[in-house]
């Protein structure tokens, strides 16, 4: 064990016990799994994702590159998960990725023998040729290789939670910057989110030695938080981690609410997706320290001096014995004294600068060696057993060491602040990338604005919380903290030559050397290198790599830093689980459903359901016996046409257009006259869409002067609902009309079949349904159980049929009362699959024909289209390409054998001509097996139809079957006097 | 103590939206009804009936234990002032209350609820789960009434128990 006796935030009443790869240790309670790996000594975590190479723990914080894990087992484990910012609980399991078939001995390794051909653009330059080997070589090989964890296969077990967050400044970060922006603006009493990451909030305090106003950095974190958490107006979300920045000043967050526990509830919901609206946001997200680019700097043992302290400060647990600090920012010498002070020896401490930042007598005294002006070139052995130094005076020097702490400065991180597309600019005085424009509202503050200085971090904290009182008209007091000014500056260093493989980006395995070569190629745009080289595109989103890169692409190309730029950020800014971006919406929850009045009782019933939009429509009732749906449906359409069915039609959509212009609004919108509509009188319409294709049918009854009650397909309701609100509000505006949505007020059944008006007799006692009282096309209002209900004359089916229309609420005892009294008349329940039998029998129109395609003349409607009034879709549907008598028209299609069947979508193609696109002349829009008629029947659209009845026609169906040969004839297969309608 | 939450179906409840004719003002409307008509997405209350803002010179009016032909008697009582379309089938409405109401709202719609922002009377017209709905505010404790297209009532139910499981 490297754990120190005492210190650290971290309990050790609280041991935890835990596995990686099967072997079980022990941590305390607030460990991270990688500071538990620390004190356990376990020093290798993976392998990298090209070459394979053993690494450790680089960083311990979100950006770490390197010591990914799949976290947990069975269905919820979660692969790629960062060791560095998983709260250890008792009985975690962790395994290493990327290793066959062990992590110590990887199989995969020997592609680091191959390096030089695995260099970037490999797979461009590699899987090229023959182009048929891609699709069964390449790409198999390609993809078994690539990806580091792998995925459970099995249903996500979790449940995701949702919250949506409004308040007047969003802090995104909880150290010493962040903490006071929350504070002074929350003393103001603005309505404050303070989102932090970790387990607790804090930043650095919690990992370096540092005082505010003479309390422990740590201890001062606890008082402000507790102050925050006791003030109504802030909400402190911890575990929570803001990654992305939207349009309307709107921010996504997670927040982790079981992943640091063993145990979970069964409803407990694992994470919950925060949708945070914010007035102001303050960035304060602080920085990432970036590592210095030299041979062999990737060997376990070597790491950031930022995650060095944290382990030795935070966790109290030793990442070596003897540490070399490498160093080019005032920082590390920090951390060569908390080394010190935590009894670790240091072999030395090399600065490439000339002079050391601090006094160094008490490193000196303890034996380190300090060597300025000097370079680590390379870091030998893995885990790291020696490192060899360039000395100022050209000497070369190894130095035994089991520890690498490299500090190469630091990076703001202000990922988020480029997630609205602006660009971040070069700061020579930060000697980083800076935000200039930031998204509306949004300021970075403390050291995610360059002010690494505690001092500095806290001051810009409070003014940047005092400025986002101040916007709202609040006066805010701004607190003073006395903090200590450390040394916080430093000279980049961008590259040290060595022997060994220097990495840029750990993750994703790119080296100086990719970088060289990518500007020897000629892909010197930073965005063309980032892809050529694929640096920043792991999921670390290069958070530790970018910069390095970006600043050796420019010495590449003897460009400044700020000539050659940098990247974008995108969010997610860090990984966050597809599941929880679904929350509840998965499976058959995916979407919501609707469901008529009679929903339950259909289920009762055994209906098949199928989806029409977001609606539930009973599809068949199958009977115990019937072999196939084929047999259902067919006995569904001979009892309704020999008897009687109902079948529910609610799910049309249905309008009510009142006013005194609603006659005339009507006429505008439909192709024929509904001012002539007599009241309690019903009309077929068609409505065209602007470019004069049809939009959309319906039956609409005039049930006053000014109210007329219009219906719609169901898949074009909302559609219609749209096109109707336009006209009357943008269009005709003058016009005095109301229009409402009444779909789901009504559940209408349609009783159709010989028996159905004796059965409705029965079934409505009171209502005159005669020919003479309510004739074909002809409505009524009655009530029935005291409710408004009314009944239409209409007929989809071709048989003398009525509609049935209740409150929806009724809906559910007017259907088992119909079957009630139905009994008596052998009353069949038929889908939507009989009811298109039917329909297809009729040559009435549907979806198939009203396909966005077709113009009333090609559905045999052009006599339909008034030549007395203006109508939408008039002047287009008179284009010659449209008006052509020519076009596609509607016909029906009999197969001369009577035994074939034919298929929607198949061509049609006189008999002897090729079968090819240049002898097409239409398609088959609707098919079926017709058991009324005894054989199959068609509907289909024809280039000059309606002049070919009687003609042969050859049914082309590649994809399906053979050829049929096939009669053109009218497309009213039943009754096409009408008679039976009008019964 | 009462429930942390509750939630009831609110049946037999009247419901109509009532849209204003041209040019006819909403105090002329008000007059009729004896209800104030408010211009903005709030509910007024007077007895048991429930006058809801949900557009320009549109709105949704509940009453409880309202007679069969409630829509039908509104409808007259309005003749040449405004339409009226039943919507008692049309609407379900759930009346969520308790002291966690709010949480769960706020788990559902992206409309701040906080007091300051939303009380007694206010009222929107928004999504929750992808279900449009029209809400407002009844009480204080908070009691919040949600109406939504009666079929997608059972998927409401479902984003409903879920969100409270996990509250």
């Amino acid at each position: 064990m490297s754990r120190s006796p005492n210190g650290g935030l971290i309990d050790r009443s609280k041991s935890l016990s835990f596995t990686f790869d099967g072997t079980s240790y022990s941590g305390f309670e607030g460990d991270t799994l990688a500071s538990a790996l620390v004190a356990n000594d376990v020093r290798l975590i993976g392998r990298s994702f090209k070459y394979h190479r053993p690494r450790g723990i680089l960083t311990a914080g979100s950006e770490e590159p390197n010591a990914l894990i799949t976290l947990r087992t069975g269905a919820r484990a979660e692969p790629n998960t960062r060791a560095t910012v998983t709260p250890l609980f008792d009985g975690l399991e962790a395994t290493s990725q990327n290793r066959w078939p062990s992590l110590r001995f990887d199989a995969m390794a020997v592609n680091q023998l191959f390096a030089p051909i695995f260099v970037a653009g490999f797979y461009y330059k590699t899987f090229m040729w023959p182009a048929a080997f891609w699709e069964k070589l390449y790409e198999p090989l390609i993809r078994r290789a690539a990806g580091l964890g792998r995925l459970s296969m099995l249903p996500d077990p979790d449940h995701y939670d949702r919250e949506h967050g409004f308040c007047d400044l969003l802090v995104i970060g909880g150290g010493p910057a962040g903490l006071a922006a929350a504070l002074t603006a929350g003393r103001a009493g603005l309505r404050v989110i303070l989102a932090d990451e970790d387990v607790r909030p804090g930043g650095r305090l919690l990992a370096e030695h540092l005082e505010i106003d003479d309390t422990p950095g740590a201890a001062w974190a606890e008082l402000v938080v507790a102050e925050l958490t006791a003030l109504p107006n802030v909400n402190v979300l911890g575990r929570t981690t803001v990654f992305g920045v939207y349009d309307g000043c709107e921010y996504a967050a997670v927040e982790r609410l079981t992943d640091h526990l063993a145990h979970t509830y069964p409803a407990q919901p694992r994470q919950r997706l925060w949708k945070i609206v914010a007035k102001r946001a303050v960035l304060a997200t602080g920085a990432i320290e970036r590592p210095l680019v030299f041979g062999g700097n990737d060997r376990p043992g070597v790491m950031t001096t930022s995650a060095v302290s944290t382990y030795v400060n935070r966790f109290a647990a030793l990442p070596g014995r003897r540490a070399v600090v490498f160093t080019a920012s005032d920082s590390g010498w920090q951390t060569a004294l908390d080394l010190l002070a935590a009894g670790v020896s240091v072999a030395a401490v090399i600065d490439p600068r000339e002079t050391a930042p601090i006094a160094a007598e008490a490193l000196l005294k303890a034996g380190a060696d300090i060597l300025l002006g000097a370079r680590l070139c390379d870091a030998i052995g893995a885990p790291v057993r020696k490192v060899e130094v360039h000395l100022a005076d050209g000497r070369r020097r190894r130095i035994a060491c089991d520890l690498v702490a490299m500090g190469g400065g630091w990076n703001p991180a202000i990922g988020l602040g480029s997630n609205m597309g602006a660009r971040p600019i070069w700061s020579d005085a930060a000697q980083s990338f800076l935000l200039d424009q930031t998204p509306p509202g949004f300021v970075a503050a403390g050291a995610a604005a360059g002010r690494l200085a505690l001092h500095e971090a806290l001051n810009d904290g409070v003014t940047q919380g005092a400025a986002a009182a101040e916007a709202l008209g609040m006066p805010a007091l701004k607190p003073r903290f006395a903090a200590s000014d450390e040394p916080a500056s430093g000279r980049p260093l961008w590259h040290v030559l060595g022997r060994g493989k220097a990495f840029v980006d750990f993750q994703h395995d790119v080296t100086d050397k990719d970088i060289a070569l990518s500007a020897r190629e000629g892909f010197v745009s930073i965005e063309h290198f980032k892809r050529y080289t694929t640096l920043g595109m792991a999921t670390d989103q290069g958070k530790t790599s970018q910069l390095n890169g970006h600043a050796l692409l420019a010495a590449a190309t003897g460009k400044s830093i700020a000539e050659a730029g940098t990247i974008l950020s995108r969010a997610p800014y860090q990984p966050v689980a597809i599941g929880l971006l679904a929350g509840p919406h998965r499976e058959t929850h995916f979407r919501p459903e609707r469901h008529t009045a009679s929903h339950h009782w259909a289920i009762a019933q055994g209906a098949t359901f199928v989806d029409a939009g977001q609606w539930k429509r009973a599809q068949w009732f199958a009977r115990p016996g019937e072999k196939d749906w084929m047999e259902t449906v067919n006995r569904e359409v001979t009892m309704t046409r020999n008897g009687v069915g109902i079948c529910d039609v609610s799910t049309l959509g249905k309008i009510d257009v009142h006013g005194p212009d609603a006659a005339a609004l009507l006429d505008r919108l439909y192709i024929n006259t509904f001012s002539t509509l007599s009241i309690g009188k019903a009309r077929y319409g068609v409505m065209l869409r602007d470019d004069g294709i049809v939009m959309d049918d319906g039956t609409t009854t005039r049930l006053a002067e000014d109210s007329f009650f219009v219906t719609t397909t169901t898949v074009n309701a909302a559609r219609v609902m749209q096109h109707i609100d336009y006209a009357r509000h943008v269009l005709w505006p003058g016009l005095d009309v109301q229009a409402t949505s009444v779909t789901e007020q009504w559940s209408t059944y349609a009783v159709a079949g010989p028996h159905s008006r004796a059965l409705l007799a029965q079934a409505l006692p009171g209502i005159d349904l005669s020919n003479e009282a309510l004739p074909f096309m002809a409505a009524a209002k009655f009530r029935w159980n005291d409710a408004p209900a009314r009944i239409f004359r209409l007929s989809f089916s071709g048989e003398l049929a009525f509609e049935v229309s209740v409150p929806a609420t009724h809906g559910d005892t007017l259907i088992r009362h119909l079957f009630e009294i139905g009994r008596t008349f052998d009353a069949v329940p038929y889908g939507t699959e009989a009811l298109g039998v039917m329909r297809i029998e009729k040559g009435h129109l549907a979806g198939n024909e009203l396909n966005g395609m077709t113009t009333a003349g090609d559905l045999g409607m052009a006599r339909m289209m008034s030549k007395k009034k203006d109508f939408i879709g008039r002047v287009m549907a008179a284009r010659p390409g449209l008006a052509d008598l020519k076009r596609p028209s509607l016909v029906g299609l009999i197969p001369v054998d009577q035994s074939k069947q034919i298929r929607a979508g198949a061509h049609l193609l006189p008999p002897d001509a090729p079968r090819t696109t240049a002898y097409d002349q239409g398609y088959v829009t609707s098919a079926c097996w017709s058991p009324t008629v005894g054989h199959a029947i068609a509907l289909g659209l024809l280039v000059d139809g309606p002049n070919r009845h009687g003609e042969r026609i050859t049914v082309h169906d590649p994809v399906r079957g053979a050829d049929v040969q096939a009669e053109v004839c009218n497309p009213v297969f039943v009754d096409p006097e009408g008679v039976r309608v009008r019964a | 103590m009462p429930d942390p939450f509750s939630a009831e179906p609110r049946n037999r409840l009247g419901i109509a939206s009532v849209m204003a004719r041209k040019g006819i003002a909403a105090a002329e409307i008000c007059a009729a009804l004896g209800a104030r008509m408010p211009d903005r997405p709030l509910a007024t209350f007077i007895g048991g009936r429930t006058v809801v803002g949900t557009g320009p010179g549109t709105w949704l009016v509940t009453e409880e234990d309202a007679a069969p032909d409630f829509a039908e008697t509104l409808q007259q009582v309005l003749a040449g002032l405004a339409s009226v379309s039943d919507q008692s089938g049309g609407y379900a409405v759930q009346r969520l209350s308790g002291p966690a109401a709010r949480t769960v709202l706020q788990r559902g719609a992206a409309i701040d609820f906080h007091p300051t922002a939303f009380s007694t009377g206010s009222a929107a017209t928004t999504v929750i789960a992808h279900i449009g709905i029209i809400m407002w505010q009844v009480d204080e404790q908070p009691t919040y009434d949600v109406a939504m297209f009666r079929s997608y009532s059972q998927s409401f139910r479902h984003w409903l128990n879920q969100t409270v499981a996990a509250l």
